[in-house]
């Protein structure tokens, strides 16, 4: 379960991202972050696997306690968490098998495993064929699916993705989602960012959209509800 | 931390180095480079101080006593002269002691002044505090009553001494300033190896790797960097010098310490400032990038 009380966010530029956002993410739910750019949205995700403090308010993350986490605590914190960029992240010099057992490795798993994972997730992601080329290789969709994979493969009870298919085009924007819709089934939270109008409004699911740093709709099965 | 863990922080510093090929060059370089002006430095005043040392030992000069001085006043004037400032001690050799120097000297020759009776004067060996004064002490000397004549290797001593110094100096003022240099230059050089892989770290950190094992490999690979980078002028340094030393003693009376005096410690202090180097180098600049 993810919850946000009454949560500021104040950059040390004067600027401020969100103001008073209170929120609550029962697990296993899957909840799209609507909003103009500059809205709050990468802040309200940044916030939920700690690469940003909240300046006021109290975040709660499958019973991680977000401001009272110590330093050495925060890598324990993001083992359950998956993070999807819109830029995938990849390690260029990895190739796909690789970047996915990175997340395992540099958390210590037997090897033995990090086998057995790494190959279920490759099939989940439907990219056994490429398992062993480089991202430089793939296309934006296949790289994304790959980012992904990465995400799952230390079981995470969150997964945040931040405009996951913003680079994409809408047959593989399709793919990711529904690659989001297989993982929501089995019970992880699916937090996800997004612009892509077509996507919210055809998978019907909880939106939240905040606007000037403040959540102004909250709706289960809610539609984008904005105009390009 | 997993003995595992450690061999693949090897495994991953050692194929990181040839991951990132040109950086490595270019930081191997600069170590390596630093460290070769560091060890010729270092190899140069270690010779002008073994020299230097050479000449401060001989401290000390003749004064012969006039033959008309009696025997008794000679311990009075003993206690004069050592009554000079500057003066460490005084020793006296009396004509007969100094007769049968002249005769081992002379070995087999020593008939040739049997029948001359003895000529040698009576003489103090005069050690001094410091070199340079000499020739002041010297002229002190020569002014008490019954000494007849001095003897002292003249002005040249000081003068070498003087230049010997200034030579240490600067070679000491160069090593500071050339540590310092290379010591940014290194430190820059990682940073910059660094910054170009601050995704991998903040991939590192999103997926959850704890700082100590992000900086395992970076270790690895820094100590392994500056390893590199001392052994390569060490080796340079060692042929060289053995070289030069064999063609110094070619032409007495000049010499160098021997290669093995020399270098064995040199290359250790070269080895020891590259390890010194790739850790330290690869801890500060890392410190910036783990606040992901």
């Amino acid at each position: 379960m993810i919850e946000m009380q009454d949560v500021w966010k104040e950059y040390s530029n004067g600027v401020n991202a969100l103001s008073g956002v209170s929120v609550r993410i029962p697990q296993g739910e899957f909840v799209y972050v609507v909003g103009p750019s500059g809205a709050g949205k990468t802040t309200f995700i940044k916030l939920m696997y700690r690469e940003e403090r909240p300046t006021k308010g109290h975040i709660f993350v499958g019973g991680f306690n977000i401001e009272k986490l110590r330093e050495r605590q925060i890598p324990i914190m993001r083992r359950h968490i998956g993070v999807v960029f819109q830029d995938y992240k990849l390690l260029q010099k990895l190739t796909v098998t690789e970047n996915i057992a990175f997340a395992l490795e540099v958390i210590e798993t037997s090897r033995r495993t990090i086998q057995k994972r790494v190959a279920e997730v490759i099939e989940l992601v439907g990219l056994k064929e490429k398992a062993n080329m480089l991202p430089r290789e793939l296309s934006g969709g296949e790289q994304q699916r790959v980012a992904v994979a990465r995400a799952l493969v230390n079981k995470p009870n969150v997964v945040v993705a931040d405009e996951p298919t913003g680079n994409l085009d809408p047959e593989n924007s399709w793919a990711i989602l529904k690659l989001f819709e297989r993982v929501n089934d089995q019970g992880t939270t699916i937090v996800m960012a997004t612009h892509n109008r077509e996507l919210v409004n055809a998978y019907k699911k909880r939106v939240i959209a905040i606007e000037g740093g403040r959540i102004i709709r909250d709706q289960e099965r809610g539609e984008y509800g904005y105009e390009d | 931390m997993k003995i595992r863990t450690i061999g693949r922080h090897g495994r991953e510093g050692f194929k990181n180095l040839f991951r990132n090929g040109w950086m490595t060059f270019a930081a191997v370089s600069a170590v390596a480079g630093t460290l070769l002006i560091l060890g010729a430095s270092l190899v140069l005043s270690v010779n002008v101080q073994a020299m230097s040392a050479n000449i401060e030992n001989q401290l000390q000069f003749n004064a012969y006593v006039s033959d008309s001085v009696p025997t008794k006043e000679l311990p009075k004037l003993g206690n004069e002269i050592h009554s000079i400032h500057g003066v460490r001690s005084v020793t006296f050799i009396s004509k007969a002691q100094a007769l049968q120097k002249m005769k081992k000297l002379l070995r087999t020759n020593a008939d040739l002044i049997n029948g001359l009776g003895n000529p040698l004067p009576n003489e103090f060996v005069i050690q001094v505090v410091d070199p340079h004064q000499i020739p002041a002490i010297a002229r002190e000397v020569k002014a008490v009553v019954g000494i007849e004549k001095v003897e002292y290797g003249g002005s040249v001593i000081p003068k070498l001494l003087s230049i010997m110094t200034i030579v240490r100096d600067t070679a000491i003022v160069f090593i500071a300033g050339l540590v310092i240099m290379g010591m940014f230059l290194i430190s820059n050089t990682i940073k910059i190896t660094i910054f170009t892989r601050r995704r991998e770290i903040e991939i590192m950190k999103l997926v959850g790797a704890t700082d100590g094992f992000i900086r395992g490999p970076f270790f690895v690979e820094g100590t392994l960097m500056g390893i590199v980078g001392a052994l390569l002028p060490s080796l340079i340094l060692y042929e060289g010098y053995r070289w030069l030393e064999k063609t110094v003693t070619l032409f007495p009376p000049f010499s160098l310490l021997p290669t093995p005096f020399v270098m064995d410690r040199v290359v250790l202090v070269l080895v020891g400032c590259g390890l010194f180097i790739g850790l330290w180098g690869s801890v500060v600049s890392m410190r910036k990038f783990l606040r992901v």
